[in-house]
């Protein structure tokens, strides 16, 4: 009897400490998850958001991004290097064009097979609408690759795949 | 020793209430009781040992059935409307084209980064063919098709271009939105990932 008493304290130890290491131990994967989760966060817009909550979504946005980075959208004219600032400006131009916005990443497949490199794959869909009351409602496929750069995955590289090419 | 009907006596040892009212009553009520002894056998299993294996198997079963083979979807959307409504549930057959390629008219599930967020769209060019809009009529290698799928008219109008190999020419089925709103192109085909079931 004690010795089924001692194995079971012992399996629940161990299966407590797998979960704290999971927990505060995060893998790579999972660092790059959360910044698309950031990202996605940043970036939504709640209808009647505050000023101060869209100030500080619009000064985080920056900081998921490296100084420079490539940007290949030709849908949206946005092709070439930026710097955080550009991002940000461009990020807070596209808020403030929509009263109510959302972008969702699904289908996440990252690649860590060089050092320091993330490469993503994902399906990116938006919808919102406009201030002028236009719905949008868009699903593109990104690659984007993120760089760690002083223990912090940043973006330095998004690129849309055209799915469909007319 | 208990009460039994028409008075007379029966030992509770003997005569479980379920066989006596059948014997007394008739097979109806016999029948009635199985019946139900059945449907509670079926939907209230004893939880024996053979229970979980057949469970497990079954939940594995799905598990693989319903992710790799015959995936849940739901229409979001108007562009394939009015074949296939907004809102609308269905399951894409990813066995379709395992030994086939996809042909003219094929309604074809065509997927992104991954499976959870994919385009329903019809084929309406194969590889190797031309494709053209004029005033709103479909025009494949130079000559018109017959599109009976289509019910909004349009004026779309856009240059002819060729659908490179491995590739096929989608088209959403509503065309009633202006043409640089509609989602529509080459794709290639280790994108086309199956057909809706129905």
């Amino acid at each position: 009897m004690v010795k089924t008493k001692t194995i079971l304290i012992a399996a629940f130890i161990v299966m407590g400490g797998i979960l704290a290491t999971l927990l505060f131990f995060p893998s790579e994967e999972k660092k790059v998850k959360k910044q698309f989760t950031l990202f996605s966060e940043w970036v939504s817009k709640n209808p009647g958001e505050s000023t101060f909550t869209m100030a500080h979504k619009v000064k985080s946005i920056g900081t998921l991004f490296a100084e420079s980075c490539e940007l290949k959208e030709p849908s949206l004219s946005l092709s070439g290097s930026y710097s955080r600032e550009e991002i940000t400006s461009i990020a807070l131009r596209g808020r403030t064009y929509f009263s109510d916005f959302s972008l969702k990443f699904y289908d996440l497949n990252i690649s860590l097979s060089e050092k320091e490199v993330a490469r993503v794959t994902s399906t990116v869909k938006l919808t919102g609408k406009s201030t002028l009351g236009e719905s949008a409602d868009e699903t593109r496929e990104l690659v984007c690759l993120l760089r760690k750069i002083k223990k912090q995955w940043l973006f330095s590289q998004v690129e849309m795949v055209e799915v469909l090419r007319k | 020793m208990c009460q039994g009907m028409e008075g007379l006596h029966f030992s509770c040892k003997e005569f479980s209430p379920v066989v006596f009212a059948g014997k007394k009553v008739g097979g109806m009520i016999l029948d009635h009781s199985s019946r139900n002894k059945k449907v509670r056998q079926f939907f209230l299993p004893p939880l024996t040992t053979r229970f979980f294996i057949r469970l497990s198997l079954i939940s594995v079963s799905a598990y693989f059935f319903f992710s790799y083979i015959c995936l849940p979807l739901r229409v979001q959307g108007n562009s394939m409307e009015p074949t296939y409504r907004n809102g609308g549930i269905n399951f894409c057959w990813k066995l379709r084209y395992l030994f086939s390629e996809p042909k003219r008219y094929d309604v074809v599930v065509v997927r992104f980064a991954g499976s959870k967020v994919t385009l329903l769209k019809r084929v309406v060019a194969l590889e190797g063919e031309s494709v053209e809009f004029r005033d709103g009529k479909l025009l494949v290698d130079g000559k018109s098709i017959d599109e009976p799928y289509v019910r909004y008219p349009c004026l779309w109008n856009l240059a002819p271009r060729r659908v490179e190999m491995d590739h096929v020419y989608v088209v959403g089925d509503n065309r009633s939105m202006p043409i640089e709103n509609h989602y529509f192109g080459r794709a290639s085909m280790k994108r086309v990932m199956g057909v809706p079931l129905w």
